[in-house]
């Protein structure tokens, strides 16, 4: 995928509406010195090609301590998209990605209890069709992580 | 104002209008919900000041022009894995970093510009680093699912 050029004002937007998203576009034009339509070109095109979306994001549920986990998956090579496809498809997994290395899928959640992560690993990855090995690992401290920038994956509807 | 109020089922449902939408005004939520947008407004703001929620944009890596994402397994040798994770966290190339449990120590997230930048990152910044053993990379070739709607809210944050 090649990313449209992005210039100095989409900057200034993203910037703007990553620390509040609510802000109307009336007090981003003014304080960028463009027309309101300018805003609202801009902002439609940006979402348009998928490098922004607006969403909530809460500390709801994290005094619970919900830890961070990877689940790495070897899984054979020539089924490997449907395999991460079914997995994504799992509520428990926040996300999936192929990649090349020591697992050929990368599988993050956030669990609550050592057994919930057991299930999604061992019980459900595990029983998948030509996954072979899974392994997990829990993220006992988070030292850096930025939830702004993440990657927009369409929805997997239309194919 | 008490921060610690229990969250009720009229914020959850708004919470969930805005993980869809973010932009959604307050009067499109309040019909949703048949509530008044005086309510839906009230009731962001006092989450919002509580650093319960956040509204906002998140971009995706390519809108920074980060053309290649992976994640990288660290472990660690001579020097308390706490003290390697904070300094590559202080790398602006690594987005995440955990310390975790398991085979290897430290897991994080690099991203990069394009494969060039990776002699640089390897040969003139991690080998300054004390204390790494070995570093196996996963290449992300394909991002599936990416969902991370949950994450601590840093009350320095700019509302």
């Amino acid at each position: 995928m090649t990313a449209p050029h992005l210039d100095q004002l989409d900057h200034q937007l993203i910037q703007i509406l990553s620390l509040d998203a609510r802000i109307s576009n009336r007090k981003i034009a003014a304080e960028l010195g463009v027309t309101e339509g300018t805003v609202r070109g801009r902002i439609k095109k940006l979402q348009q090609d998928g490098m922004i979306a607006f969403t909530a994001i809460t500390s709801l549920g994290l005094v619970d301590s919900r830890k961070l986990a990877f689940i790495g998956v070897q899984a054979d090579v020539n089924r490997v998209k449907e395999i991460a496809t079914e997995i994504a498809e799992l509520a428990a997994v926040n996300a999936v990605m192929i990649t090349m290395g020591r697992f050929n899928i990368l599988v993050f959640g956030l669990f609550s209890e050592l057994d919930k992560l057991h299930d999604v690993a061992s019980d459900q990855i595990l029983a998948i069709k030509d996954v072979h090995h899974v392994e997990t690992s829990i993220a006992v401290k988070t030292v850096k992580y930025n939830s702004r920038i993440v990657r927009i994956t369409k929805p997997s509807k239309p194919e | 104002m008490n921060d610690d109020f229990p969250v009720d089922e009229v914020d959850m449902a708004i919470v969930e209008k805005l993980r869809l939408n973010g932009r959604a005004t307050n009067q499109q939520i309040a019909d949703m919900l048949e509530l008044t947008a005086a309510t839906v407004s009230a009731r962001i703001r006092r989450m919002e000041k509580a650093n319960k929620l956040r509204v906002v944009a998140v971009s995706d890596f390519a809108a920074h022009g980060f053309n290649v994402l992976m994640q990288v397994a660290i472990e660690v040798d001579g020097r308390p894995a706490s003290e390697v994770v904070n300094e590559l966290a202080e790398f602006p190339e690594v987005f995440a970093a955990h310390l975790v449990t398991g085979r290897y120590d430290i897991d994080m997230l690099v991203a990069l510009h394009d494969f060039d930048d990776l002699s640089a990152l390897l040969l003139e910044k991690f080998s300054q680093v004390q204390g790494i053993r070995s570093m196996v990379p996963a290449i992300a070739v394909d991002v599936i699912k990416y969902k991370f709607d949950i994450a601590p809210i840093d009350a320095k944050e700019a509302m």
